[in-house]
């Protein structure tokens, strides 16, 4: 699809020569075809020079990359109560149970519906949402204990306790193809000594549990809903929230009614929020500013500039949690989770052609050109944002390609040494591997980009079918979730086939502690161990880029990349 | 007549067997497969091991292709893998979004398309065929998507005339329906009304120049009526073969325009399912195109004789 670039418009200047022929058209005997054709013609031509804003500017005096604008809570005295808010989102939501849900796009629709025992503040904190403080850790860090809010009611009007928190997580581990097991850890038991307390029972000492529980994993059901649908629980989920589920197109909207039965229902202002489905980020936009619908979610970097220009729009923006990196083959030659057997070529081989390759990559020129400077450069994936960040883990190599040139020679390969990478298809990434591909020639690299369709990419990925692989992880609070299971030995995602006894270990350190100061510090060292051997590549930070009309107040998005708009209300 | 009808019916039968095979084997030979692209960001291989077997992804094909037939002939066409919804209910919503946006394309196509073709006819070598010709070229040249982004900018966006996305059902509020509906189905008929103008525009210059309009003509008929009643609707055969060819590229056509007007259609839904890799909709989704197609074709050559006395099927003449 393309983008309004200039060249896109020039297209429309063959316009103006058909209106001499509508014209004459309109003069026939014809005169009901002539006049259709004409009023068509005509639409077109004369809007062609209406006020709309030329396309495809660079950004001028834009906020810079470190300035998050994360929204702010609506007034009660500008706001009114009433209306639906209508949503373009750029892609579908899965199956909407918690259990089971896996599509980041899920959560921002489960935020309105779907509560947590937790919730994370706009400094990636953790805070209490359906609990009423953070776990008591016992002191072996094998027993959690969790207080719940009282007085609270699901839409079906069931009242929350600690066995509908027991069902949920018991649901979670349990239930077949859940996206939840991993997340929830060595859990042996959960225990439930009164209807206000949870007690959750490990096996290990597992950190990311409480941040684990401030997502997906952490969402309470209605256990009335449970035993009345099972397994089909995502046609008519019923939870706890200032929105209950009403209906769902395929593939195309989900929509959301006020809750009377919510336990703060007196801050929620809307009546109903439309979830449309628009994956085209240029259409996303359009209908932002058409006021089809009143926020855009992921805008493009490209469309960002001009919306921040419109004074009737904000611009929301939110550094992610995630990365966006380049995978190298290691011994991922047999497919994930099959026996690593490493490749046989150089950059799978010798850490040093990795660490040429990397310092062939001027990030800061890539993430300027390439995406209007909103991106931000990343080197490893501890996001700055995180409070598990520190110096050690925003170490970055500057880029240098004489010496990565110098790196190749030492490891006694001929320049240029062609490697292979695929990509996704969409403009965006090939935008991003083409910049590559002339950049890392000058550190002596010839890079052969292989552009595939996203389904057959993850595959290929799986497989272990590819040298290099530029895909990227949108990023959860708790630094283990970002590491483990990419570079741990047995992490189920580890496309690289990177194996490191050293790094295990510090891994297993870090998501074994209590000690928030230890904690910073091992993440510190996998930082530093992970850029001595360069299995991944770390590039850049996405922008969560929101557009919100500004007849909307109170929309707000945090770190974690979800809009919050279920407090949201329009401007009186 | 009835053994013509039948015979039909059985080669539409075959035709709709094959094309099921053909899909079914198809799509399972696309790299990816649906329990990667559910699993998203999350995949572990335990849990891409329950979704296949949930969906029972790791049976042999002839067990699936087994499965989906027989289930199919009850009605039963499974549940999306994607979504966990029936496919049949998505079918159910999706199918009359879309026929209501082809029949509206349909209709914008033929009265532009016939009409443009009748003036470029009628008034041949003069302006008015070359803004016909042009109308058709710019028709046929420029690609869907880039009419409908410009639609949306400047009909939607700067002038707010139409909404730039969203579909209300004809039965909740029929205004606000045609309302969603106009630019969706304007710009599906653009490619089809150029190729319903050139069709009949050289039907009529043939139909012009016949032996039957000259008499019509030497009779002293009003020109009104040598054209309407007797080139025209000789014309019209070659034009309602043209709108039955087409309908699969109206189909196409609309998988572009629902994407871009976010309207719960057909078109839409198969898109994504093949991105998703949701085998069950795609497969529904095909049988049912496949079927639609095969009527269609079917209906056209019944109409033939409606329009034409002159034809006759087999069997009758």
């Amino acid at each position: 699809m393309p983008r309004r670039t200039p060249s896109s418009l020039n297209r429309s200047s063959r316009l103006p020569r058909f209106r001499l022929g509508a014209g004459r058209t309109g003069s026939l005997r014809t005169a009901p075809v002539g006049a259709a054709v004409a009023v068509v013609v005509l639409a077109l031509v004369g809007t062609a020079c209406s006020s709309v804003e030329p396309a495809g500017e660079q950004p001028s005096g834009q906020s810079s990359a470190d300035q998050d604008v994360f929204g702010e809570p609506a007034d009660a005295a500008q706001v009114k109560d009433g209306g639906t808010l209508t949503v373009a989102l750029s892609a579908d939501p899965d199956k909407l149970d918690p259990s089971l849900s896996r599509s980041l796009y899920s959560r921002y629709v489960f935020h309105t519906m779907c509560e947590k025992l937790y919730d994370l503040g706009p400094d990636a904190k953790i805070v209490p949402q359906l609990a009423t403080a953070l776990p008591t850790i016992s002191p072996d860090g094998l027993s959690l204990t969790i207080p719940l809010r009282e007085g609270v009611k699901f839409a079906d009007g069931g009242t929350l306790d600690s066995n509908a928190v027991k069902v949920s997580i018991n649901r979670g581990l349990t239930i077949t193809g859940s996206g939840r097991k991993s997340e929830l850890g060595p859990i042996t038991s959960i225990e439930t000594p009164d209807a206000k307390t949870v007690v959750i029972k490990l096996s290990k000492p597992f950190a990311p549990l409480t941040a684990a529980l401030a997502d997906r994993a952490g969402m309470v059901l209605s256990p009335a809903a449970v035993s009345k649908l099972g397994d089909n629980f995502s046609t008519a989920p019923v939870c706890v929230g200032p929105f209950k589920f009403a209906s769902r197109v395929a593939q195309n909207s989900i929509k959301v009614v006020k809750d009377p039965l919510y336990y703060d229902a007196a801050k929620v202002h809307l009546d109903a929020i439309e979830y449309r489905i628009i994956t085209d980020s240029s259409i996303r936009s359009a209908n932002l500013r058409s006021g089809d619908a009143q926020i855009a979610d992921s805008l493009s970097t490209q469309d960002a500039p001009t919306l921040q220009k419109d004074a009737s729009m904000t611009v929301l923006q939110s550094q992610s949690l995630g990365y966006q990196g380049l995978t190298i083959n290691i011994g991922n030659a047999n497919g994930v989770g099959n026996p690593k057997k490493q490749l046989d070529s150089p950059i799978a081989k010798d850490p040093r052609v990795r660490q040429a390759l990397d310092l062939s990559i001027d990030r800061a020129a890539l993430v300027k050109t390439i995406f209007n400077g909103l991106n931000t450069v990343a080197c490893s994936p501890i996001s700055p944002k995180s409070e598990f960040t520190s110096d050690a883990a925003q170490v970055c190599p500057a880029h240098d390609p004489a010496k990565a040139k110098e790196l190749l020679g030492q490891a006694g390969v001929t320049t240029p040494y062609k490697v292979e990478m695929i990509t996704s298809n969409n403009p965006d990434s090939l935008r991003l591997a083409q910049a590559l591909q002339a950049m890392v020639k000058d550190g002596g690299f010839e890079l052969v980009i292989k552009p595939v369709e996203y389904a057959s990419l993850l595959d290929q990925q799986d497989r272990g079918d590819f040298e290099l692989l530029q895909l990227g992880w949108s990023g959860r609070v708790d630094p283990d979730a970002n590491t483990f299971n990419f570079v741990g030995s047995e992490g189920s995602q580890n496309v690289a086939g990177y194996s490191s006894p050293e790094l295990d270990k510090l891994l297993t350190d870090a998501r074994q502690s209590k000690d928030q100061a230890e904690r910073v510090k091992l993440y510190g060292d996998v930082v530093t161990k992970l850029q001595q051997d360069d299995p991944l590549i770390y590039m850049y930070r996405q922008r969560n880029l929101t557009g919100v009309s500004k007849k909307v107040l109170g929309v707000q998005t945090y770190p974690d990349g979800v809009i919050r708009t279920a407090f949201a209300a329009y401007a009186k | 007549m009835n053994r013509y009808l039948l015979g039909r019916l059985w080669q539409s039968l075959v035709t709709l067997l094959l094309a099921t095979i053909v899909v079914f084997l198809g799509v399972r030979a696309l790299p990816g497969d649906p329990a990667l692209a559910l699993a998203g960001e999350d995949r572990d291989p335990e849990s891409l091991r329950a979704i296949r077997e949930q969906y029972g992804l790791d049976d042999s094909l002839i067990v699936q292709f087994w499965q989906f037939v027989s289930h199919a002939l009850r009605g039963d066409l499974g549940v999306s893998i994607r979504t966990g919804e029936s496919v049949v209910s998505m079918l159910k919503s999706a199918l009359p979004v879309t026929m209501e946006l082809s029949a509206l394309a349909i209709l914008v196509a033929s009265v532009l398309g016939v009409g443009a073709g009748v003036v470029a006819a009628v008034r041949r070598g003069r302006p008015a065929e070359w803004a016909a010709n042009a109308l058709a070229l710019l028709g046929l040249s420029v690609p869907n998507f880039w009419l409908g982004l410009m639609a949306i900018l400047y009909l939607s966006v700067a002038l707010g005339l139409f909404p730039a996305s969203g579909f209300v059902p004809f039965f909740t509020d029929p205004i606000a329906n045609l309302h969603h509906l106009v630019l969706p189905a304007l710009i599906l008929g653009t490619g089809l009304a150029a190729v319903i103008m050139r069709q009949t525009r050289s039907s009529m210059l043939d139909a012009l120049s016949a032996d039957y309009i000259r008499t019509a003509e030497a009779k002293g008929l009003p020109s009104s009526a040598v054209i309407g009643r007797h080139a025209l609707r000789n014309s019209l055969i070659v034009v309602i073969t043209i709108v039955g060819l087409q309908l699969g590229a109206l189909i196409s056509g609309a998988v572009v325009t629902e994407r871009i007007f976010a309207l719960p259609g057909f078109g839409k839904l198969t898109v994504d399912a093949v991105f998703q890799r949701d085998y069950p909709v795609i497969q529904a989704v095909v049988l049912v195109t496949a079927t639609a197609y095969i009527m269609i074709n079917l209906l056209v050559d019944l109409l033939y004789s409606v329009i034409d006395p002159r034809i006759r099927v087999r069997g009758e003449v």
